[in-house]
Order: structure tokens, then C-alpha cells, then sequence
């Protein structure tokens, strides 16, 4: 019997193709399609200017009929709103810029879907994500940015260890971009020209903010704005609307451009610099998750946002799951809550989210 | 061989009723409107009218009271809309365990200005009559009930509900579209004004149902254009649909005692094999006064939905609640209403047999629900749910 793999499959180009695949590969494919947010699935309609009436999970179902798999849709909404949504609040609350993604795939996506596989024994877990999963003669498994390195999402999978790693496929992690939308159309898969959708699922308007104070409006923290000196230059609604490296928004004036350089969750103020003052040596992470065994101290290239060229720098390995991650040259603006991932050559090695910038 | 026990969102055609449908569009009748005055119409009329004495006989009422619609929902909604339309009253009376073609109608009128009594359930399912019946007041319109409840088969008790709407000359609709085939229905002995049945409920094809109207009832139609239907219901009727549910009917009356006999000791036996291997399993739903063919169940340490997509992919085919547009399942406003938690809500499913369900499968379908329960039971994390 063909192995059975669940796809999770969100009614986009990427992991329809990635569900195409894998028939033609011969396994015995379970689309899946998440329901996440409150008001899943969204309508097509309000991100797209076109008259379409039918939603994205439609979409999904569309093209498991055309292939003729099973096809279900699992609510996660629950979990969701308790592990990432939750989250990504209390974060911005503490003056931290959460990463949801990040959060999604360790929580959701590879945690409790998989969850989900097993109990229809699946052994794999397949997604759109572009990133490949590589196994070498010892049976390690080494996770790789993708071949289209303009779609690579391999910054968003740190988490996964060698455990999730053997129970999970990447099928478009060799392909392009443009290639996949080729193979979308050569099965005349309905969404084959689908724009990408960019914004954070669950905030689709792309509006953070207004996100945040809509659901903790009791916790907004306003404060002042400060110079380095401490003087205060002006106030603010709530650091939620605030994130290290900034430049825009910040309503003060001064002779040359200031930019956020920190946010005191304590105390509600945010300290603006010149670009300079932002300058650091290094950062200290937490929740450090490694994709396979490393020295304590061993040598990294590291992205600290998604698609962030990369910086080389020493990784140590700290006790209580923390890293300190000096950076061979100071670097640029450091932003904690975002994840900070290792990098050697094209491999991902793990990462973990940033707690604090080191500087001086 | 798939296992099939889902028949509440619509039974296995039977072959006599496909057999009818096929002989119906091999005929040369296939092409006549009932309403032509030719021979072909004259043709087409006929079988439309022995289809519509059928359905009248296995509820006792006469031919002329029935109205063909396309479907269960359609005939709910002319009840309900067409009864406040063509009433002055202003109250109308249901519960709030009914199929959502009841609900959507009611909830429509409440925004126009009706006055909406809901009675609730008790923990069984079970509307308590007497509490309905002192309702009724001579300001109601309508009173508005399944008689039995589609997601765990509870059989209401209505003769004080029929009783008091006589007395107040308020309109009295049953939505009998799960009862009907399945248990003796009487529109005269239930007391009834307004009746909806559906073909595929009971073994006929999807996309027709009927509306029973007591003679001297009004109400207003919904679909406005022909006379066809008594003025009722606009539109050439589905005829080739009403020659399969006339058929269906005619065979569910025909073996009525025994199909429910026999659906009673499936689903008992049913029942008890799987209490033998889940421990904690519950039914929802009293044991007696429910319909023989419906087992509504509560599988300890699972998601319902877990469970449904496993039993699926071993072909066993059961239901959940009832489907959003999306396909994602909600968790059942019928349990929650017979105060189950969200939770237990979501560890239910429904397994509804039908006239073609054999003890064969039965056994076959208890040994793959236990064996799939245990395993899904190992993989769910227990904190999750909490029945």
C-alpha cells in the first residue's frame, strides 16, 4: 500500500500543485483545508477585485475533485486563536514583533495537524512551503532553503526537528515559482494564476494596529517618545504601533531622521535614535529549536526577518533553550520577537525568536 | 464495500423507485407538461396525479391536499412564510431544535416584526407539549415543530399542541420529513394543518418533497406564476422526481412494520456493540419514542470530526452536526440546546440507517467504528476535549 500523506492545502497555486505532485508521485494524498481564523474561509472576493463568488477552500476542493482524493476541512480555529492569534497580541504588547508564521507552522501546521495525520495514519504532513528536506546516508535529515530562492520560506520552518522533519513533505522545495504555476496550468488546476496572498491570514487588511486594539483594548500601553538622553521629544497611543528599526509614524520632529531604537514595555516609552545608535553586535534569542545535533559554539550565517540577506556570526548555545548569536561585523537594527535563523551554505541549522539586540 | 449510514441527509434510492424513473423517461410521457391540454400533457398529468395519490396514502390524506415542492426545505418555507403571510396574527410558536429550513424562515419573520416563542428541549430532545400548548394564544399564527428531530430522532408527543391550535384556530405545521416512512404518520391522527414530507428521506430521489395542506387552510405561495399546484406552487412540477417519490412512498407504506422493525433491531444491536467496545459512549436522545433508523452518539476522547474523517477514509460514512458552506462541521445547535457542552457537541456523531442497511453491515460497521475510535482516541491529545 502507497504511503498516505495529509496535504494541507489553503485553495492557493502552491499546495495544489504540491497535492498534484504527490498523486502523480503515487501516494495516497488527504487534502485538508485549515480553518483558522474566525471568519474562515475568507471570501475570495475581499482580497481580489474580481467577481469570483466561490472561497478559497472552494478552491482546494475544486482541485481534490479534479485529482479525485478525499478532501476534508479540519477546525483549527480554537487552537489557533489560543497558540498564535493570542500570541501575536501579547507580544505586540510587549513592545515585541511577533513572527506568526513562525508560530503557525511549530504550533498548528506541524503540531496539531499532525495530530490530525496520525489519527487518519498518515505518515507525512505535506505543504506548499518552498524549502527542502533532505536525507543523507546516516538517515540525518538536513532542511534546505528552496531552489527558487525568491520563494524561499525555509526562514519560517526553523522549528521543525529531525522528528517532524521525517514525517513531513516539501514537494515544490526543487521547483519555481513560474514552473509551478506551469504545472498548475497543464492540470488546469482552477487557481493555476491565483495571485499570492502576502498579508497575515488573520489580519487582511494588513493593519497590526488596529488588529491589537481591537483585541486587547484594555491593554494598549501609551507612553512617551524619548531621546537617548531620556528627554521626552513627544507621546503615543500604545507600543503595539511600534517596532524597532521604524523610521515612519513617530510624529516628532528633529534635525536629522529618528527610528525606534527601543521599546520599554515597563514603562510604555519608546526610545528613538539616529540609524546609527541602532547598530548592534549581536542578540541574545530564546526558544532555540536546533534541526540537527551542533557543537555548543559553532559558526552561522543569520537571517533575522524573512528574507534578510544574512550576516555571519558565532552561535553559542546557552542553558534554558537561549543562544547568544556576536555577529563577526555589528549589523543593523535588531528586532526582538522576530526569529533569528541559523544558516550554514543553503542548510538550515535551527534558530530561535530574538529577546533582546546586544549592543556596545 | 462502503458502509453507508447517513440516511437522514438522504436514504439509498431504492431500486424500485430508480426502476419508475427510468421507465418514466424511456416512455413517451418523459416529454409532456402536466398543464398541456394534449394527449402528451394528459399523459404527463396522469403520472403526476398517481405519483401524488402515492405520497397522499402514506400519510392518509387526500391526493388533492398534497403540493409538490423541490424539497424538504422548499416545503418548510412555504409552511412557515406562507402561513404569516397569509395571516393577521402576529405570534409564532417552534422550538429550538429544528432543521435549519424552519429556523431561516422564523428567524426571517422575527425581522419583519413576528413575535417568536422557542421552546427549549430537556436533555432527551424531547419539546414538552403541554409548555407549547400554553403558548398558543389566539394572536398565533403559527405553530411550527418537527415531529421527529433530524440529529437525534426524538419523536415529539403533539396531540396537546394540535388540540390547542384547534382551539385557538392558530395553523399547525409538522416538518415530518425524518418521521415519514419511518414511523406510522397520520396527518388525522397527529391533528396537523400543514405537513412537510421529502422524497429522499425515505428512499426516493433528491430534489422533491411535498407540502400537505389541510383543505380550508390558507396560505400564501411563495413561487408565484402558473396555477400549477392548487395556485400553491408555480412551475411545471419535477415529474420524473415525483414518479420516484411516489414509488418510494408507495414501497415505505408497504413495508412500513417491518422496515421499522427491522431498523429497530439494527440500530440496537448497533448500539450495544459498540457500548461493548467504547466504554463511555453515550447516546443522545431517549431510548424509546425515537426513530428506529437514528443513533445520535457521543465517542469519549475524540473530535467528532476526527472521528468522521477516519471512519470516511475505512468506509464507513457517518455525519457530524451540520456542514457549513465551506464543508467545515459545526458543532450541533440541537445537543447544545438539549444542554450538551460544546464540547460533547463535538465529540457526537449521528449513524442513521435505512431501509437498506443489513445486519451484515451492522456488525461489519461496529467492528470499524470500535477499531477507529480506539485509534483515534491514542492519537487525540486528551486535554483538548472534554466530554
Amino acid at each position: 500500500m502507497s504511503p498516505r500523506v495529509l496535504v494541507a492545502m489553503s485553495g492557493g497555486v502552491d499546495s495544489s500543485v504540491a497535492a498534484a505532485l504527490l498523486c502523480e508521485q503515487g501516494y495516497d494524498v488527504i487534502g485538508v483545508a485549515m480553518r483558522l481564523t474566525p471568519d474562515d474561509p475568507p471570501r475570495a472576493a475581499r482580497r481580489r477585485a474580481t467577481c469570483c463568488s466561490h472561497d478559497d477552500f472552494e478552491d482546494a476542493r475544486r482541485v481534490a475533485e479534479l485529482l479525485d482524493f478525499p478532501f476534508y476541512v479540519v477546525d483549527l480555529r480554537e487552537d489557533f486563536r489560543r497558540r498564535v492569534i493570542a500570541n501575536f497580541v501579547g507580544e505586540y504588547l510587549n513592545g515585541r514583533t511577533p513572527n506568526p508564521c513562525v508560530m503557525c507552522n511549530r504550533e498548528i501546521k506541524f503540531d496539531r495537524l499532525w495530530q490530525r495525520a496520525a489519527a487518519l495514519q498518515c505518515a507525512f504532513v505535506a505543504t506548499g512551503h518552498y524549502a527542502r528536506i533532505e536525507r543523507d546516508g546516516s538517515g540525518l535529515f538536513h532542511l534546505r532553503r528552496a531552489a527558487d530562492d525568491t520563494k524561499d520560506q525555509s526562514y519560517f520552518l526553523f522549528n521543525l526537528t529531525q522528528t517532524e522533519l521525517g514525517r513531513t513533505l516539501f514537494p515544490l522545495g526543487a521547483l519555481r515559482k513560474s514552473e509551478v504555476r506551469a504545472r498548475a496550468r497543464a492540470l488546469g488546476l482552477v487557481n493555476a494564476d491565483k495571485p499570492e496572498s502576502q498579508e497575515i491570514c488573520f489580519v487582511p487588511e494588513g493593519d497590526y494596529g488596529r488588529f491589537v486594539e481591537r483585541a486587547a483594548p484594555a491593554a494598549l500601553r501609551p507612553g512617551p517618545i524619548v531621546g537617548e538622553d531620556g528627554a521626552v521629544l513627544g507621546r503615543h497611543q500604545g507600543i503595539h504601533r511600534f517596532t524597532i528599526g521604524q523610521r515612519r509614524g513617530l510624529g516628532v520632529a528633529a534635525a536629522e531622521p529618528l527610528y525606534v531604537r527601543a521599546i520599554d514595555a515597563a514603562t510604555g516609552a519608546v526610545e528613538v535614535a539616529p540609524l546609527d545608535r541602532l547598530t548592534a553586535r549581536g542578540l541574545i534569542a530564546d526558544q532555540v529549536r536546533l534541526v540537527r545535533h551542533l557543537p555548543t559554539e559553532f559558526a552561522a550565517e543569520i537571517r533575522i526577518r524573512y528574507r534578510h540577506p544574512g550576516l555571519p556570526a558565532t552561535v553559542r548555545l546557552c542553558a534554558e533553550g537561549r543562544a547568544e548569536v556576536i555577529l563577526d561585523r555589528p549589523g543593523p537594527a535588531i528586532t526582538p520577537g522576530q526569529a533569528c535563523v541559523f544558516y550554514r551554505g543553503d542548510e538550515v541549522l535551527g534558530g530561535g525568536l530574538i529577546l533582546q539586540a546586544l549592543r556596545g | 464495500m462502503r458502509i453507508y449510514l447517513d440516511s437522514n441527509a438522504g436514504a439509498r434510492l431504492r431500486p424500485a423507485a430508480a426502476h419508475a424513473m427510468a421507465e418514466f423517461f424511456r416512455a413517451e410521457s418523459a416529454h409532456g407538461n402536466p398543464a398541456s391540454i394534449h394527449r402528451a400533457g394528459q399523459r404527463a398529468r396522469r403520472e403526476l396525479e398517481r405519483a401524488r395519490a402515492a405520497v397522499a396514502a402514506l400519510i392518509e390524506a387526500p391526493p388533492r391536499a398534497l403540493v409538490f415542492t423541490s424539497g424538504g426545505t422548499e416545503a418548510n418555507n412555504l409552511a412557515v412564510i406562507g402561513a404569516a403571510r397569509a395571516a393577521s396574527r402576529r405570534r409564532i410558536i417552534t422550538s429550538t431544535i429544528e432543521h435549519s429550513s424552519l429556523l431561516a424562515p422564523v428567524a426571517e419573520l422575527e425581522q419583519r416584526g413576528f413575535e417568536i416563542i422557542r421552546v427549549a428541549p430537556d436533555g432527551d430532545g424531547v419539546i414538552d407539549a403541554d409548555a407549547v400548548a400554553e403558548q398558543i394564544d389566539t394572536d398565533t399564527a403559527l405553530v411550527t415543530l418537527g415531529l421527529a428531530n433530524a440529529e437525534v430522532g426524538t419523536i415529539q408527543e403533539v396531540a396537546p399542541i394540535a388540540a390547542a391550535a384547534r382551539r385557538c384556530g392558530a395553523c399547525f405545521h409538522l416538518d415530518a420529513a425524518q418521521a415519514a416512512g419511518r414511523i406510522p404518520v397520520v396527518v388525522d391522527r397527529l391533528g396537523c394543518d400543514l405537513m412537510t414530507l421529502s422524497a429522499h428521506k425515505l428512499g426516493g430521489p433528491p430534489g422533491i418533497g411535498a407540502l400537505y395542506v389541510r383543505p380550508g387552510t390558507i396560505l400564501a405561495p411563495l413561487i408565484l406564476g402558473g396555477p400549477q399546484e392548487t395556485g400553491l406552487r408555480a412551475g411545471t412540477p419535477n415529474l420524473p422526481g415525483a414518479v420516484g417519490f411516489g414509488c418510494a412512498a408507495e414501497e415505505a407504506l408497504r413495508s412500513l412494520d417491518a422496515e421499522s422493525r427491522q431498523l429497530d433491531a439494527l440500530s440496537r444491536t448497533l448500539l450495544r456493540r459498540l457500548r461493548e467496545g467504547i466504554p463511555g459512549l453515550r447516546l443522545n436522545g431517549p431510548m424509546e419514542r425515537r426513530l428506529p433508523n437514528t443513533l445520535n452518539l457521543t465517542f469519549p476522547d475524540v473530535l467528532g470530526e476526527t472521528l468522521l474523517m477516519a471512519l470516511d477514509l475505512e468506509g464507513v460514512e457517518v455525519s457530524m452536526g451540520s456542514a457549513c458552506a465551506a464543508g467545515a462541521v459545526e458543532p450541533s445547535h440541537v445537543l447544545i440546546a438539549m444542554g450538551r457542552s460544546t464540547d460533547a457537541a463535538r465529540s457526537s456523531l449521528r449513524l442513521s440507517l435505512d431501509w437498506s442497511t443489513t445486519a451484515e453491515e451492522v456488525g461489519r460497521a461496529a467492528e470499524i467504528i470500535t477499531r477507529v475510535w480506539r485509534r483515534v482516541a491514542a492519537c487525540e491529545p486528551r486535554h483538548e476535549v472534554r466530554p
